[in-house]
C-alpha cells in the first residue's frame, strides 16, 4: 500500500512538475512581455535614464561602462545624414571611428548662397574622420573624409574626398579607400571619383553608395580594389549576420529585396504597399538579427520576418504622428532575440523652437519605449554602430 | 478728333495685341510643403509695383516630411538660387529642369543635387517600356514622389512642366539655357 501510494505519488508528482515546467517554458518564450509581437500603437514614456547602447553628442562618447568620454571633435553628419553611421565601432570593440564637420563659414538655411554672399566655388566645411580608442587616445583618420566601415579584421573603409573642402555647387567627388589599421596606407577600391558614401561591410565584400543627381541613390558592391559591381537601384535596409545576405529597397521606397550579395541574386520580396498592414514607405538604415529585420517606415517601425526564400511583414509598430512628425531614424535591435529596439528620433523645428534628438528604447512585444532627454538637433546624437562587434548584421 | 481718337485706339489696339511675353517681369517660384505628392507649387510675378500675377501646379517632393533625410525626405524650406536650365538635359534626370542650389536642412544635413523636373526623355519625350514604374514616363500619380527634388506631372498636352517650363520663359524674358545664377528664385515654406 505504502509502495502503492508512493507510486501514485510519483506519478501525480512527475505530472505537477511537468505541467509547472510546460508553463515556465510557455512563460519563458512568451510570457515576459506578456505576448507574441502584434502590430500596433508604441507607447512612449519618458525616462530613459541610461540607454542600453553607446552613443555619441557633441563632443562626447557615452558609453553604459565608462560613461562619458571627451572626443577630439565635435561629430556631425552633415555629409552622410543617415545613409551611414556618424560613428562606428570596431569589431574589437576597442575603437570608435566617428564623422566630423569643420564650418568654414556660416551658411544659414533659410537664406539662399546670393544673399549670404556665397560664390559658386567658395569652401564651406571639411569633413574629417577621427577614431578614438579606449584609452581615450583621439586621431585625425583623414582631411576631407566620411562614412567609416570596420570589417571583421580591422580594416576601416571610408570615403576621401578629391579636395578636401566641400564647395558651393560643386559636387563632392571622393574615391572608397580601404585602410589596413588606423596608421595604414589608403587603398583606392573605387576607380573614378564620384560622389560616394560607405555603407557597410558584408564580410570581405564593401558596400557603398553611388549619390546621383537629384540624390539617386545606388547600391554598389566592391568585391576588391577596382573590382565593383552595381547591387541594386535604392539604398540598403541591412546586411545579414551572415554577411551573405543583404535587405535593400527600391528608390521608391515601397518594395524590399533580400540579395546575395556574392551574386546579386534575389532570394525573396516584398511590396509594402500591399503588405498587411499596408505601408506607404520603409526607409534605409536599420538592422538585421537572427531572421529579423527593423527598418524605420511610414508609420514608425516594421519588422520584417526573413526565411528561406520567402520575406514577410510581421509587425508594424506605429508612432504618434503629432508627436513624431520625422519618424525614427537609424533603428538597431539591442538584444539577440530581437525584441528590443533602440533608435533615434528627430522632431523638427516648429513654431520658433529649435530641432530636437532624442534615443527612443523600445520593446516590441510591450509596445513600450523609453524615450531619453533631448538633445539640440545639431548636436547629433545617435547611436554607435556596434554591429561589428555583434551577432548584428551591418547597418 | 476722330483722327486723336483714332490714334489712341490704333495705339491701344497695338498695345494689347502685343504679346505678354514681350515684357520681362520679375518672376520667380514658391513651392508650399503639404504632403509629398500634393503640394502647390506657384509661378509669380510682379507686373507693377505692388501687382503679382501667379500660376500654381500639383507638385511633389520626397517621399517622408524629414528634410534631412538624404535622398528621402522633402525638401528643405528657405530661399534657393537657381544654378542652371536645360531643356534636354540627359542625366539621370532628363529633359526639362532647373537646377537648384544645395541646402543644409535643419540638423546641418547637405541636400544636393536638386532639381525641379518631371519623368521624360532627354528629347522631352515619354518611353514606358513596361507596365510598371518608368522613369522616364508619367505613369500617374505615384510619380509625384521623389528622393527630394520638387518633380510636375508631365500627362496632358500641354503638359504641367511644359506649363511651368514655357511659363517661366514667358513672364521672365529669361531664355537662358545652361548654368547660370538667379538670386532667390525658389522659395520653399511650411
Amino acid at each position: 500500500m505504502k509502495r502503492v501510494f508512493g507510486a501514485r505519488a510519483t506519478v501525480a508528482a512527475l505530472t505537477i512538475g511537468a505541467g509547472v515546467a510546460a508553463a515556465l517554458a510557455i512563460f519563458g518564450v512568451f510570457g515576459a512581455h506578456g505576448a507574441v509581437p502584434r502590430t500596433g500603437p508604441l507607447s512612449v514614456r519618458t525616462g530613459l535614464k541610461s540607454p542600453p547602447v553607446s552613443f555619441v553628442r557633441g563632443d562626447g562618447l557615452f558609453t553604459s561602462k565608462s560613461g562619458r568620454s571627451q572626443l577630439g571633435a565635435a561629430v556631425s553628419g552633415a555629409i552622410i545624414g543617415p545613409l551611414s553611421p556618424v560613428a562606428v565601432r570596431s569589431s574589437d570593440g576597442k575603437l570608435v571611428a566617428y564623422n566630423t564637420w569643420q564650418k568654414l563659414r556660416p551658411v544659414d538655411d533659410e537664406r539662399s548662397f546670393s544673399e549670404q554672399a556665397i560664390r559658386d566655388g567658395d569652401a564651406l566645411g571639411i569633413p574629417s574622420l577621427r577614431v578614438h580608442d579606449d584609452a581615450g587616445n583621439d586621431v585625425l583618420v583623414a582631411r576631407g573624409a566620411y562614412s567609416a566601415a570596420w570589417s571583421q579584421d580591422g580594416a576601416l573603409a571610408f570615403a576621401k574626398g578629391v579636395y578636401p573642402e566641400f564647395r558651393a555647387g560643386r559636387t563632392y567627388n571622393a574615391q572608397i579607400v580601404v585602410r589596413r589599421g588606423v596608421h595604414g596606407h589608403d587603398v583606392a577600391w573605387t576607380t573614378e571619383p564620384a560622389h560616394y558614401v560607405v555603407y557597410a561591410w558584408a564580410g570581405d565584400r564593401l558596400l557603398f553608395y553611388h549619390v546621383g543627381l537629384g540624390e539617386k541613390l545606388e547600391l554598389f558592391v566592391a568585391d576588391g580594389p577596382g573590382k565593383l559591381r552595381p547591387l541594386a537601384d535604392g539604398s540598403a535596409i541591412a546586411v545579414s549576420p551572415d554577411a551573405t545576405r543583404v535587405a535593400v529597397l527600391s528608390e521608391d521606397a515601397t518594395n524590399v529585396r533580400v540579395l546575395e550579395v556574392a551574386s546579386g541574386s534575389e532570394l525573396s520580396w516584398l511590396d509594402v504597399t500591399t503588405a498587411t498592414p499596408p505601408l506607404k514607405w520603409l526607409a534605409y538604415s536599420g538592422s538585421w538579427v537572427g531572421d529579423h529585420i527593423v527598418a524605420p517606415a511610414s508609420a514608425g517601425l516594421a519588422v520584417l520576418h526573413v526565411s528561406s526564400g520567402s520575406l514577410e511583414l510581421e509587425q508594424v509598430l506605429s508612432l504618434d504622428q503629432s508627436e513624431f512628425p520625422a519618424g525614427v531614424q537609424q533603428p538597431r535591435f539591442t538584444d539577440a532575440a530581437g525584441n528590443e529596439i533602440a533608435a533615434t528620433a528627430d522632431i523638427p523645428p516648429a513654431n520658433g523652437r529649435a530641432g530636437v534628438s532624442f534615443l527612443l528604447q523600445c520593446d516590441r512585444i510591450a509596445r513600450t519605449c523609453d524615450r531619453g532627454a533631448p538633445a539640440p538637433a545639431n548636436e547629433w546624437l545617435r547611436q554607435v554602430d556596434e554591429s561589428a562587434t555583434s551577432g548584428e548584421g551591418g547597418h | 478728333m476722330k483722327i486723336r481718337a483714332l490714334v489712341a485706339a490704333t495705339v491701344l489696339a497695338a498695345a494689347l495685341s502685343i504679346p505678354a511675353n514681350a515684357f520681362a517681369y520679375l518672376t520667380w517660384f514658391e513651392f508650399t510643403r503639404q504632403s509629398n505628392s500634393s503640394s502647390p507649387l506657384t509661378m509669380a510675378w510682379q507686373y507693377g509695383p505692388g501687382f503679382y500675377g501667379t500660376q500654381t501646379w500639383r507638385a511633389g517632393s520626397g517621399v517622408s516630411t524629414d528634410a534631412c533625410w538624404v535622398g528621402h525626405g522633402w525638401l528643405p524650406t528657405g530661399y534657393y538660387d537657381l544654378k542652371g536650365h536645360w531643356d534636354n538635359y540627359n542625366g539621370t534626370i532628363r529633359g526639362r529642369v532647373f537646377y537648384l542650389q544645395d541646402k543644409t536642412c535643419w540638423n546641418g544635413t547637405w541636400r544636393t543635387q536638386l532639381f525641379i523636373h518631371s519623368e521624360e526623355t532627354a528629347d522631352q519625350g515619354q518611353y514606358c517600356p513596361t507596365a510598371g514604374d518608368d522613369p522616364y514616363c508619367w505613369d500617374g500619380p505615384s510619380d509625384y514622389y521623389s528622393n527630394g527634388c520638387i518633380k510636375v506631372s508631365r500627362a496632358g498636352n500641354p503638359s504641367d512642366l511644359r506649363l511651368v517650363h514655357d511659363g517661366w520663359h514667358g513672364k521672365s524674358g529669361d531664355y537662358r539655357h545652361g548654368y547660370f545664377t538667379i538670386n532667390n528664385w525658389l522659395y520653399v515654406r511650411g
